[in-house]
């Protein structure tokens, strides 16, 4: 008899497990089916507890795009641990400061790894799964709604990530309302390209097996038509991506000759996809539906769908707020706006996440007495739908990852022959968002454009560099980055 | 004239910053986390211009490592 799973997410991901809910590798053909996977994901929840972690331990969790990566999340969760999900290349690379940042208690991957320093004594280093495949009758990890469920991180390749806390109930009430949203039925079946330790990526795990479906992980997104291709093998009726993965598709797949009968749904969020892509894709590929979404990690994952039957009407919008959540659009001082005025997009509901890990004044800041900032702007109309008009915040997002126009300007206001430097995102169809440059130069300075560009990190795009006389500012003497187009106009 | 192996491990050093030594012909993407699938894009536009060739949508796909790479290049060449 199955334990009451209470608000363990896991445990009711686990209850609701059905003859569609497998876990697949693409790649590799390796499966683990229904019969199986349960049994697995509690098996190394136990194997956790075992090997002398306590529930609401911390442990690292180097994910790839398989099925074992999953289970050791889910298992983790299972036992009441806190998984921390990270893609396994930014593990290897910081494993001592994730676990000084994160204070976790173990870390493990898919492969026995040499890591770049060994890690503190006391962490349990674990790989694999547990080859013991016996029946386990440990019961899920009893929990409250608001007890920390997962820490997902915000950032990834550069600096110290920022940890978001979601709680049981968080992932609860999105998983729901997602499914809801979605339509999604108990036979689906997701093609996942998109990382676990990225909250959308994340979210069409749950999603998909909450409402007893299963996932297929392909990690060969690089050559797309081999995704395409295991869509139709795998007989997949959902893909997930973020505006990159769709221009790709568009431009260097051949999305328009291969047959995907099985599909019934893109899902694309991670960013606004230009309203002409979106027109091409549904051109391209005409039977599955396209739902357009808007979401973040500090509201678990999804805050807004656009319904397809509102695709063409609302080209353009982020769509309604999913039904469990409330949006004001606010001035600076906080006042509400009407309809069709611009201003900063906040959000209250249970899927707000509990706030940032060991930042409690930006959590305050942030997470502003249940309602989110969002730090996006944007507006309403008339209807309730939602059109993002730009972003308040500090970063831009390239290639998924955010990076921060502080550090930018940091790193070129470094090269001799600068005096000053401002950075602004421009849109661009493979990475997202590029880096364009501003720069005032020393006087007498030579040529500074080329030494820039040498100074960026080989993970950033940069779209252009112009020279310019002066940076505008803001009055309080920052960099005014809503008028750097402008000014780049002027200077051309 | 250099070797188009020779140039390839340039272009490889200046797309993802690999020293051109590490590269030899049996390296593949799952070798290098830069090489995804924007790192592959990036790195398919640099060869075209170096060698002054263009790859198409199926060129693209079988570039599963360098020694693919090589072969669709010298192909074109």
């Amino acid at each position: 008899m199955a334990a009451t799973p209470g608000n363990n997410f896991s445990g009711r991901l686990l209850n609701r497990l059905g003859e569609h809910s497998s876990l697949i590798d693409a790649a590799t053909g390796e499966a683990i089916l229904r019969s199986d996977l349960h049994r697995i994901i509690v098996g190394f929840g136990a194997s956790l507890l075992s090997n002398g972690l306590n529930p609401r331990d911390r442990v690292l969790i180097g994910c790839t795009l398989s099925p074992s990566s999953s289970v050791a999340y889910l298992g983790a969760m299972y036992a009441g641990l806190v998984p921390i999900p990270m893609e396994e290349g930014v593990l290897i690379a910081s494993i001592s400061n994730l676990i000084k940042g994160t204070g976790a208690r173990a870390v493990w991957t898919e492969k026995s790894l040499r890591f770049s320093a060994t890690p503190e004594t006391g962490v349990v280093i674990l790989d694999g799964l547990p080859a013991d495949r016996r029946t386990n009758e440990l019961s899920p990890a009893p929990c409250e709604e608001n007890d920390l469920a997962v820490l997902f991180a915000t950032s990834g390749s550069t600096g110290t990530p920022r940890f978001v806390m979601v709680s049981h109930g968080n992932l609860i009430a999105n998983t729901e309302a997602i499914i809801r949203s979605q339509g999604l039925s108990n036979d689906e079946r997701a093609m996942l390209i998109l990382p676990l330790s990225y909250c959308f990526g994340a979210s069409v795990l749950h999603s998909h097996l909450y409402q007893g479906g299963g996932v297929v992980f392909d990690r060969r997104f690089m050559f797309p038509d081999k995704v395409l291709h295991a869509i139709d093998k795998y007989a997949c009726t959902t893909f997930a991506g973020v505006p990159t993965v769709y221009n790709i598709l568009l431009r260097r797949s051949n999305i328009r000759s291969i047959a995907m009968p099985t599909l019934r749904r893109f899902l694309q969020a991670g960013g606004q996809l230009a309203p002409q892509r979106i027109a091409e894709m549904r051109v391209a590929v005409p039977n599955p539906k396209f739902y357009v979404m808007y979401g973040q990690t500090e509201a678990t994952a999804r805050i807004s769908c656009l319904e397809p039957e509102h695709l063409d009407e609302k080209l353009g919008s982020a769509g309604r707020p999913l039904d469990n959540l409330m949006v004001r659009i606010v001035d600076e001082d906080g006042k509400d706006l009407p309809a069709e005025e611009v201003g900063e997009i906040m959000l209250r509901g249970p899927s707000i996440a509990l706030g940032y890990l060991n930042e409690s004044e930006e959590s305050v800041r942030v997470f502003n007495r249940g309602w989110l900032r969002t730090g996006d702007l944007g507006h309403l109309d008339a209807e309730g739908f939602i059109w993002i008009d730009g972003r308040k915040g500090t970063f831009l997002k390239m290639r998924g990852v955010r990076v921060s126009f502080e550090e930018v300007e940091a790193k070129v206001a470094a090269v001799p022959g600068v005096y000053e430097c401002a950075a602004a995102a421009v849109p661009h169809p493979e990475v997202g968002e590029a880096l364009a440059l501003y720069i005032v130069p020393e006087n007498g300075a030579g040529d500074i454009i080329d030494p820039v560009r040498r100074s960026l990190s080989i993970n950033w795009t940069c779209e252009s560099i112009q020279i310019v006389s002066e940076i505008p500012k803001t009055a309080s003497g920052k960099v005014s980055r809503a008028s750097l187009p402008a000014m780049a106009s002027r200077t051309q | 004239m250099q070797s188009v192996l020779a140039r390839v491990q340039e272009v490889f050093h200046e797309t993802f910053g690999t020293e051109p030594q590490l590269i030899s012909l049996e390296t593949t993407p799952s070798d290098m986390p830069a090489w995804d699938s924007v790192g592959h894009l990036d790195l398919a536009s640099r060869l075209e211009q170096v060698f002054g060739i263009s790859f198409d949508v199926d060129d693209l796909m079988g570039m599963e490592n360098v020694r693919e790479i090589v072969r669709i290049i010298d192909a074109k060449l």
